[in-house]
Protein backbone atom coordinates (compact mmCIF):
# COMPACT_ATOMS: atom_id res chain seq x y z
CA UNK A 1 0.00 0.00 0.00
CA UNK A 2 1.26 3.27 -0.90
CA UNK A 3 1.95 5.91 1.79
CA UNK A 4 -1.54 8.05 0.35
CA UNK A 5 -3.49 4.86 -0.02
CA UNK A 6 -2.31 4.30 3.93
CA UNK A 7 -3.20 7.93 5.07
CA UNK A 8 -7.05 7.53 3.12
CA UNK A 9 -7.66 4.21 5.13
CA UNK A 10 -6.31 5.95 8.08
CA UNK A 11 -8.55 8.60 7.42
CA UNK A 12 -11.38 6.53 6.88
CA UNK A 13 -11.05 4.59 10.35
CA UNK A 14 -10.79 7.88 12.21
CA UNK A 15 -14.15 9.49 10.82
CA UNK A 16 -15.67 5.59 11.07
CA UNK A 17 -14.49 5.45 14.75
CA UNK A 18 -15.59 8.99 15.35
CA UNK A 19 -19.04 8.17 13.95
CA UNK A 20 -19.03 10.82 11.10
CA UNK A 21 -20.69 10.08 7.70
CA UNK A 22 -18.08 11.86 5.67
CA UNK A 23 -14.41 11.71 6.17
CA UNK A 24 -13.23 15.18 6.65
CA UNK A 25 -10.47 17.12 6.64
CA UNK A 26 -9.45 17.12 9.99
CA UNK A 27 -9.35 13.28 9.43
CA UNK A 28 -7.22 13.49 6.34
CA UNK A 29 -4.68 15.65 7.75
CA UNK A 30 -4.72 13.37 11.06
CA UNK A 31 -3.90 10.03 8.54
CA UNK A 32 -1.11 12.27 6.64
CA UNK A 33 0.76 13.10 10.15
CA UNK A 34 0.10 9.48 11.31
CA UNK A 35 1.85 8.25 8.27
CA UNK A 36 5.05 10.27 8.75
CA UNK A 37 4.94 10.03 12.58
CA UNK A 38 7.10 7.96 14.62
CA UNK A 39 6.19 6.44 18.05
CA UNK A 40 2.87 8.87 17.98
CA UNK A 41 5.25 11.96 17.41
CA UNK A 42 5.26 13.72 13.77
CA UNK A 43 8.50 16.15 13.71
CA UNK A 44 8.27 18.84 11.19
CA UNK A 45 10.44 21.91 11.26
CA UNK A 46 10.84 23.24 14.63
CA UNK A 47 7.03 21.78 15.04
CA UNK A 48 6.81 18.81 16.98
CA UNK A 49 3.14 17.33 17.02
CA UNK A 50 1.92 14.41 19.43
CA UNK A 51 -0.80 12.44 17.95
CA UNK A 52 -2.00 11.48 21.34
CA UNK A 53 -2.84 15.48 22.09
CA UNK A 54 -4.29 15.49 18.66
CA UNK A 55 -6.77 12.95 20.20
CA UNK A 56 -5.22 10.00 18.05
CA UNK A 57 -4.25 6.78 19.96
CA UNK A 58 -1.52 5.52 17.42
CA UNK A 59 -1.28 2.18 19.09
CA UNK A 60 -4.72 1.70 18.03
CA UNK A 61 -5.55 -0.91 16.28
CA UNK A 62 -9.54 -0.38 15.43
CA UNK A 63 -12.18 -2.65 14.85
CA UNK A 64 -13.58 -3.70 11.39
CA UNK A 65 -16.43 -1.71 11.15
CA UNK A 66 -19.01 -1.53 8.47
CA UNK A 67 -20.15 1.99 8.96
CA UNK A 68 -20.60 3.76 5.39
CA UNK A 69 -18.36 6.67 5.14
CA UNK A 70 -17.93 9.05 1.99
CA UNK A 71 -15.00 11.79 1.15
CA UNK A 72 -16.76 15.22 2.67
CA UNK A 73 -16.57 17.91 -0.67
CA UNK A 74 -13.71 19.38 1.36
CA UNK A 75 -11.37 16.60 0.98
CA UNK A 76 -11.82 16.29 -2.56
CA UNK A 77 -11.10 19.98 -2.87
CA UNK A 78 -7.41 18.84 -0.91
CA UNK A 79 -7.06 15.47 -2.67
CA UNK A 80 -7.83 17.93 -5.85
CA UNK A 81 -5.24 20.25 -4.91
CA UNK A 82 -2.64 17.46 -3.59
CA UNK A 83 -2.72 16.15 -6.93
CA UNK A 84 -2.19 20.15 -9.02
CA UNK A 85 1.11 20.24 -6.48
CA UNK A 86 1.96 16.53 -7.63
CA UNK A 87 1.86 17.95 -11.17
CA UNK A 88 4.25 20.73 -10.19
CA UNK A 89 6.40 18.64 -8.48
CA UNK A 90 7.08 16.58 -11.26
CA UNK A 91 5.32 13.12 -9.69
CA UNK A 92 2.74 11.41 -11.71
CA UNK A 93 1.04 10.41 -8.11
CA UNK A 94 -0.22 11.85 -5.17
CA UNK A 95 2.00 11.61 -2.37
CA UNK A 96 1.58 12.06 1.20
CA UNK A 97 3.40 15.29 0.88
CA UNK A 98 1.51 16.54 -1.68
CA UNK A 99 -1.39 16.08 0.61
CA UNK A 100 0.09 17.95 3.34
CA UNK A 101 1.66 20.90 1.05
CA UNK A 102 -2.10 20.86 0.20
CA UNK A 103 -3.22 21.97 3.93
CA UNK A 104 -1.28 25.02 3.72
CA UNK A 105 -3.95 27.39 3.13
CA UNK A 106 -6.78 26.00 5.15
CA UNK A 107 -6.91 27.78 7.94
CA UNK A 108 -10.80 26.40 9.52
CA UNK A 109 -10.48 22.73 11.51
CA UNK A 110 -7.21 21.06 13.03
CA UNK A 111 -4.97 22.95 10.22
CA UNK A 112 -6.42 26.44 11.61
CA UNK A 113 -6.08 25.29 15.31
CA UNK A 114 -2.28 24.37 14.36
CA UNK A 115 -1.77 27.17 12.25
CA UNK A 116 -3.12 29.77 15.29
CA UNK A 117 -0.85 27.46 18.21
CA UNK A 118 2.38 26.85 16.35
CA UNK A 119 2.16 30.33 14.19
CA UNK A 120 2.51 28.65 11.52
CA UNK A 121 1.64 30.13 8.25
CA UNK A 122 0.95 28.78 4.67
CA UNK A 123 4.75 29.40 3.76
CA UNK A 124 6.11 28.23 6.36
CA UNK A 125 4.46 24.90 6.23
CA UNK A 126 5.04 24.34 2.78
CA UNK A 127 8.64 25.33 3.60
CA UNK A 128 8.74 22.92 6.37
CA UNK A 129 6.94 20.19 4.16
CA UNK A 130 9.45 20.11 1.39
CA UNK A 131 12.43 20.70 4.20
CA UNK A 132 11.12 17.46 5.77
CA UNK A 133 10.69 14.99 2.63
CA UNK A 134 14.03 16.47 1.44
CA UNK A 135 15.66 15.58 4.53
CA UNK A 136 13.76 12.05 4.11
CA UNK A 137 14.39 11.30 0.47
CA UNK A 138 17.02 13.44 -0.23
CA UNK A 139 15.13 14.98 -3.23
CA UNK A 140 11.38 16.71 -4.22
CA UNK A 141 8.68 15.83 -2.23
CA UNK A 142 7.84 12.74 -4.50
CA UNK A 143 9.58 10.95 -2.49
CA UNK A 144 8.80 6.82 -2.83
CA UNK A 145 10.23 6.19 -6.31
CA UNK A 146 7.33 5.12 -9.38
CA UNK A 147 8.23 1.66 -8.53
CA UNK A 148 7.21 1.91 -4.84
CA UNK A 149 11.18 1.84 -3.78
CA UNK A 150 12.75 3.99 -1.11
CA UNK A 151 14.28 7.07 -3.04
CA UNK A 152 17.36 8.73 -2.16
CA UNK A 153 19.01 7.70 -5.11
CA UNK A 154 20.54 11.03 -5.41
CA UNK A 155 22.60 10.40 -2.97
CA UNK A 156 24.46 13.12 -0.59
CA UNK A 157 25.71 15.50 -3.47
CA UNK A 158 23.92 16.54 -5.74
CA UNK A 159 24.32 18.52 -9.24
CA UNK A 160 23.66 22.33 -8.74
CA UNK A 161 20.63 21.36 -11.10
CA UNK A 162 19.54 18.81 -8.71
CA UNK A 163 19.85 21.20 -6.00
CA UNK A 164 17.68 23.65 -7.66
CA UNK A 165 15.10 21.01 -8.10
CA UNK A 166 15.10 20.56 -4.48
CA UNK A 167 14.60 24.20 -3.81
CA UNK A 168 12.40 24.82 -6.37
CA UNK A 169 14.25 27.46 -7.75
CA UNK A 170 16.35 28.71 -10.57
CA UNK A 171 19.79 26.75 -11.04
CA UNK A 172 21.17 30.15 -11.93
CA UNK A 173 20.37 31.18 -8.10
CA UNK A 174 22.39 28.14 -7.21
CA UNK A 175 25.22 29.55 -8.64
CA UNK A 176 24.75 32.58 -7.50
CA UNK A 177 24.17 31.26 -3.74
CA UNK A 178 27.57 28.99 -4.07
CA UNK A 179 29.43 32.46 -5.71
CA UNK A 180 28.27 34.47 -2.97
CA UNK A 181 29.19 31.39 -0.30
CA UNK A 182 25.82 31.87 0.98
CA UNK A 183 25.45 28.09 -0.20
CA UNK A 184 28.60 25.61 0.92
CA UNK A 185 29.38 23.63 -2.66
CA UNK A 186 32.92 21.57 -3.31
CA UNK A 187 34.81 21.23 -6.39
CA UNK A 188 35.19 17.62 -7.94
CA UNK A 189 38.99 16.94 -7.85
CA UNK A 190 40.73 18.20 -10.87
CA UNK A 191 37.39 19.51 -12.94
CA UNK A 192 35.16 22.07 -13.50
CA UNK A 193 32.10 20.58 -12.10
CA UNK A 194 30.98 21.49 -8.62
CA UNK A 195 28.56 19.08 -6.16
CA UNK A 196 26.55 20.22 -2.77
CA UNK A 197 26.07 18.66 0.17
CA UNK A 198 22.46 17.88 0.32
CA UNK A 199 22.50 18.40 4.29
CA UNK A 200 23.58 21.84 3.50
CA UNK A 201 20.25 22.90 1.26
CA UNK A 202 19.02 23.95 4.71
CA UNK A 203 21.67 26.93 4.86
CA UNK A 204 20.04 29.26 1.98
CA UNK A 205 16.23 28.38 4.04
CA UNK A 206 15.46 30.98 6.62
CA UNK A 207 11.91 30.83 8.79
CA UNK A 208 9.67 33.58 7.53
CA UNK A 209 8.19 33.73 10.94
CA UNK A 210 10.83 33.96 14.50
CA UNK A 211 10.19 30.02 16.00
CA UNK A 212 10.03 30.39 19.84
CA UNK B 1 -18.34 -11.39 -9.46
CA UNK B 2 -19.35 -9.29 -13.19
CA UNK B 3 -18.05 -6.09 -15.05
CA UNK B 4 -19.36 -2.54 -15.06
CA UNK B 5 -18.48 0.39 -16.94
CA UNK B 6 -19.78 3.97 -15.26
CA UNK B 7 -20.01 7.08 -17.52
CA UNK B 8 -19.37 10.23 -16.92
CA UNK B 9 -19.48 13.33 -18.25
CA UNK B 10 -16.92 15.39 -17.35
CA UNK B 11 -16.72 18.96 -19.39
CA UNK B 12 -13.33 20.96 -18.02
CA UNK B 13 -12.41 18.45 -16.73
CA UNK B 14 -8.25 18.41 -15.74
CA UNK B 15 -5.77 15.28 -15.80
CA UNK B 16 -5.63 16.19 -11.72
CA UNK B 17 -8.83 16.47 -11.44
CA UNK B 18 -9.27 12.90 -12.85
CA UNK B 19 -5.73 11.89 -10.62
CA UNK B 20 -7.38 13.13 -7.41
CA UNK B 21 -11.24 10.90 -8.23
CA UNK B 22 -8.71 7.85 -9.20
CA UNK B 23 -7.01 7.95 -5.93
CA UNK B 24 -10.82 8.42 -4.02
CA UNK B 25 -12.18 5.57 -6.03
CA UNK B 26 -8.87 3.31 -5.28
CA UNK B 27 -9.25 4.16 -2.03
CA UNK B 28 -13.14 3.36 -1.33
CA UNK B 29 -12.79 0.40 -3.31
CA UNK B 30 -10.18 -1.14 -0.90
CA UNK B 31 -12.33 0.29 1.82
CA UNK B 32 -15.54 -1.43 1.00
CA UNK B 33 -13.24 -4.68 0.10
CA UNK B 34 -12.12 -4.58 3.33
CA UNK B 35 -15.81 -4.36 4.77
CA UNK B 36 -16.82 -7.34 3.02
CA UNK B 37 -18.12 -5.94 -0.52
CA UNK B 38 -15.78 -6.61 -2.89
CA UNK B 39 -15.23 -4.12 -5.61
CA UNK B 40 -12.31 -3.51 -7.66
CA UNK B 41 -11.45 -0.28 -9.92
CA UNK B 42 -10.04 -1.98 -12.53
CA UNK B 43 -9.11 0.65 -15.41
CA UNK B 44 -10.74 3.91 -17.02
CA UNK B 45 -10.31 5.66 -20.40
CA UNK B 46 -10.53 9.39 -20.84
CA UNK B 47 -12.75 10.59 -24.19
CA UNK B 48 -11.23 13.61 -25.17
CA UNK B 49 -13.67 14.75 -28.08
CA UNK B 50 -16.61 14.21 -25.60
CA UNK B 51 -15.07 15.62 -22.17
CA UNK B 52 -16.87 11.25 -21.38
CA UNK B 53 -14.87 8.80 -19.17
CA UNK B 54 -15.54 5.55 -19.18
CA UNK B 55 -15.00 3.47 -15.83
CA UNK B 56 -14.74 -0.22 -15.59
CA UNK B 57 -15.43 -1.89 -12.34
CA UNK B 58 -15.22 -5.43 -11.17
CA UNK B 59 -17.92 -5.78 -8.57
CA UNK B 60 -21.26 -8.28 -7.34
CA UNK B 61 -23.63 -5.57 -8.49
CA UNK B 62 -24.31 -2.82 -9.70
CA UNK B 63 -25.75 -0.69 -6.65
CA UNK B 64 -21.72 -1.96 -4.98
CA UNK B 65 -20.21 -0.44 -7.92
CA UNK B 66 -22.68 2.93 -7.47
CA UNK B 67 -21.67 3.11 -3.81
CA UNK B 68 -18.60 3.60 -4.63
CA UNK B 69 -18.45 6.16 -6.62
CA UNK B 70 -20.98 7.59 -4.13
CA UNK B 71 -18.47 7.34 -1.31
CA UNK B 72 -15.49 8.18 -3.48
CA UNK B 73 -17.95 11.16 -5.18
CA UNK B 74 -17.29 11.11 -8.06
CA UNK B 75 -20.43 11.90 -10.28
CA UNK B 76 -21.36 9.83 -13.15
CA UNK B 77 -24.18 9.47 -15.35
CA UNK B 78 -24.72 5.51 -16.25
CA UNK B 79 -23.41 2.57 -14.26
CA UNK B 80 -24.17 -0.71 -16.93
CA UNK B 81 -23.15 -3.92 -16.76
CA UNK B 82 -20.40 -5.45 -19.95
CA UNK B 83 -19.55 -8.64 -21.06
CA UNK B 84 -15.93 -8.77 -21.06
CA UNK B 85 -14.29 -9.41 -25.00
CA UNK B 86 -10.46 -10.01 -25.91
CA UNK B 87 -9.00 -11.15 -29.00
CA UNK B 88 -7.71 -14.40 -27.04
CA UNK B 89 -11.56 -15.01 -26.46
CA UNK B 90 -12.71 -14.85 -30.08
Amino acid sequence: MKDTELAAAIAIALAKKRNRSEIGADELLLGCLQVISRFGVVQMGSWTFDLEELGVDWLDNPERSEAKVAYSPLAVDLFDRAARIATADGSSRIRVSHLLAGFANEDEGLMGELKRSHGITSASWRAAVARAWSARFGKDMSDPQEDGSEAGDLGDYLTPEEAAKALSIHVQTVRAYVRSGKLPALRLAGERAIRIRRTDLDTVLEPLVPQT
Amino acid sequence: MAYFVVQRDLPGVTPEILKSAGMRAKTCCSEMTDEGQSVRWIRSFFLPETAQTHCYFEAASRDTVEEANNRARIPFTHITEVVEMTPDSV
